[in-house]
């Protein structure tokens, strides 16, 4: 593989992990308002897949684990940043908050708090692209334990049978919060969604020549063809289910870090271990001002809470009130 | 009397019941945890420890983790109650109804209607509700009322750990669908839990609110986590000279009109402040059937405390500023009822 996109992949991957182990500390200190679900490993899967789209006209749709997907999508880092904390400069003004990133204008349309609430939308988000004729395509990333659930069968389906150009990734880290892929899922995700009639690839994340194969042809396949695919990606869960729990039920376990495969694959293709490790620092730096600068921002408050209360008032003679009803 | 954890009673009693009755079932997502992992023999309890120790004691062939398919679970449970168990299914979080809406508010709602009463419904299904803890938009919502408003579903808000325990009992043993919302705020709640002679749990009655406190110039109603909140406001409001009556209704459905229009009856004013919907929500409820049935009783208009007609926000000020909290009760009363 060419050194420079290497190069690329590792930067982006290194700085997202960086970003996200600087806000894990922030959560340490007590000053990220929700529970973190970090994407530790999945990285350097999901900065590849992201280098295939085109944000002018691709939208991606993703789970609560998706700091990194909307990194990887050139968010500005400092107002991902800022959401995750609930502060004023976040994406939102911090109201959406870490498993609430909405960034359309980089191709990063939403991420959810409900397991497979993102993929019914991403079949809309196709069809925009179809139907305006944008050649742009959705695609929509959830887990191994969100793939059992009805709405991610029934958007297949959908999006088969209406020919819309949507990229399913399953994200395969072997666990649903505590429980066992194994466990939890009859069959396999490759024979499900093959019986459908939909094109499905498999790809471990730590070989990193077939994970930027895989992705470029299935994004290609889904975008000229119009119709949808299923990537099956099995990425670890280097930490909890999300920062600082107990992770007893894990017993001991080690899995390869793909961030150090990919590091060893740029080293062994030919970059320098100089450069190496200066990409790495500049990664961390960068990620670490963007976060630090974020914090030193504020959080908006009761004036934002009574902007959005006065537009979805259920009242719409909000006038009789103000002249001596009695709303509190 | 011991004093307990508002989850630590919860999961007392799911041990006391499934001991006393084999046909009681357990099933939600991570119930017991590490399902399926090699060597995971810690468990995990459910997200918050409620179901500790139940798989081990009562066996995976009756406690039972689920994929993450709440539409399929919640309809395995209403199938299981019409046919002979009694299911206690968790939902992580009331949100989470949002995917299983039509189990609930047709299938498991309507069937004992439709049956006309051939078929008994003992299902119980244990959800979390509340905001207050940064969880966002979609883990924090309250959404008693909405469920509340089917007919058919009994939905049940406890405030202390005896109610837990109590209306829990007496939940397994109705024969409707029961809607049990936890509010994520009580779990670390504790105090004393009610046991009879024989150290069992002693039941509470669907429908049979409580007088938190006994006062004569206000009636301030609330339920789960607003319990402590009207408390703390009542005690800044007596220094102020109003002696507030708090009530918690505990159930949702059915309601206890008698002690609210009692407690009106007394006080002749009305404040209802609940984590709900500003819009047709159980403030709105209350008020509404206190001004039908009790407006001889009224000396000013009733009044509701919610948070504003939004979703949840996320960032800790707007969190803030979304909650009612005894600050905006104490200013609510002072500024609605003080003569
Ligand atoms: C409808 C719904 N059910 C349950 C949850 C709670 N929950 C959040 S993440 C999660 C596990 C998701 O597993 P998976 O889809 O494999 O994603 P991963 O966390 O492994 O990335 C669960 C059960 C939720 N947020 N929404
Ligand atoms: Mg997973």
């Amino acid at each position: 593989m060419d050194i420079e996109i290497l190069g690329k992949y590792l930067f982006k991957a290194a700085f997202i992990r960086s970003f996200e182990q600087r806000l894990a500390q922030f959560s340490q200190k007590g000053l990220v308002p929700g529970l973190l679900h970090l994407c530790l490993g999945a990285e350097v899967f999901e900065v590849i897949l992201c280098s295939k789209l085109d944000s002018s006209c691709d939208q991606v749709t993703g789970s609560h684990r998706s700091h990194g997907l909307a990194l990887a999508m050139e968010t500005d880092p400092v107002s991902v940043a800022a959401e995750i904390l609930g502060l004023e400069a976040g994406l939102s003004a911090g109201i959406g908050g870490t498993q609430h990133l909405l960034a359309p204008e980089s191709g990063f349309l939403s991420s959810n708090g409900i397991v497979g609430g993102q993929v019914p939308m991403a079949a809309g988000a196709a069809l925009s692209a179809k139907v305006r004729g944008t050649g742009g395509i959705a695609v929509t990333v959830f887990g191994d334990g969100a793939f059992n659930q009805g709405a991610i069968s029934e958007t297949m389906n959908l999006a088969a049978v209406l020919s819309l150009p949507v990229l399913f990734i399953v994200e395969n880290n072997g666990l649903g919060q505590s429980t066992a892929a194994g466990y939890a899922t009859a069959g396999s995700v490759i024979q499900r969604v093959r019986s459908l009639g939909i094109a499905a690839e498999r790809v471990d994340s730590n070989d990193i020549e077939a994970v930027d194969t895989v992705t470029d042809t299935m994004t290609a396949w889904v975008r000229n063809n119009g119709s949808p695919a299923v990537i099956e990606a099995l990425v670890p869960r280097l930490g909890g289910h999300y920062h600082g729990e107990n992770e007893a039920y894990l017993g001991d376990q080690k899995v390869p870090d793909p961030l150090h495969t990919l590091e060893t694959k740029a080293l062994n293709s030919g970059l320098a271990e100089d450069q190496i490790q200066d990409i790495l620092s500049r990664a961390r730096q960068d990620a670490d001002s963007a976060v630090e600068q974020a914090a030193k921002l504020y959080p908006a408050g009761e004036s934002l809470m009574a902007k959005w209360s006065a537009k979805l008032h259920w009242n719409s003679g909000v006038g009789l009130l103000q002249a001596g009803g009695t709303d509190t | 009397m011991t004093a307990i954890s508002f989850g630590d009673a919860l999961n007392r009693t799911l041990h006391d019941c499934m001991a006393a009755d084999d046909s009681i079932i357990i099933a939600g997502e991570d119930i017991a945890g590490g399902a399926g992992i090699e060597d995971s023999d810690v468990e995990l309890g459910g997200v918050f420890g409620v179901t500790r120790g139940l798989a081990a004691r009562f066996g995976t062939g009756r406690v039972l983790d689920t994929p993450i398919t709440e539409s399929a679970f919640v309809g395995m449970g209403l199938g299981a109650a019409a046919t002979g168990l009694r299911p206690v299914i968790e939902v992580m979080f009331c949100d989470f109804f949002g995917v299983c809406f039509d189990q609930l508010i047709n299938q498991a709602a309507k069937m004992r209607f439709l049956s006309n009463d051939r078929i008994q419904l003992p299902l119980v299904i244990r959800t979390t509700m509340g905001a207050g803890d940064g969880s966002g938009a979609m883990h924090s919502q309250s959404l008693h009322a909405l469920v509340a408003s089917v007919p058919g579903l009994r939905v049940v808000c406890p405030a202390t750990p005896a109610d837990a325990a109590g209306l829990l009992k007496t939940s397994i043993a109705s024969p409707d669908p029961v809607i049990f919302m936890e509010h994520k705020g009580l779990y670390g709640l504790t105090g004393p839990l009610r046991e009879d002679e024989d150290g069992h749990i002693v039941p509470i009655p669907l429908g049979k609110g409580r007088y938190v406190r006994r006062g004569t110039d206000l009636t301030l109603v609330a339920t789960g986590a607003m319990v402590q909140e009207a408390e703390k406001a009542a005690d800044i409001l007596a220094v102020r000279g109003m002696r507030c009556e708090i009530i918690d209704p505990r159930t949702i459905s059915p309601l206890d009109m008698e002690i609210l229009i009692e407690s009106v009856a007394g006080t002749g004013r009305l404040l209802v402040v609940d984590e709900g919907a500003a819009f047709a929500g159980f403030a709105d409820a209350v008020v509404s059937k206190i001004s039908q049935k009790a407006f001889a009783f009224l000396k000013s208009a009733p009044v509701s405390l919610t948070p504003p007609h939004t979703p949840v926000p996320y960032g800790r000020a707007l969190e803030a500023a979304y909650l009612p909290s005894h600050e905006k009760i104490v200013e609510c009363a002072l500024r609605h009822f003080s003569k």
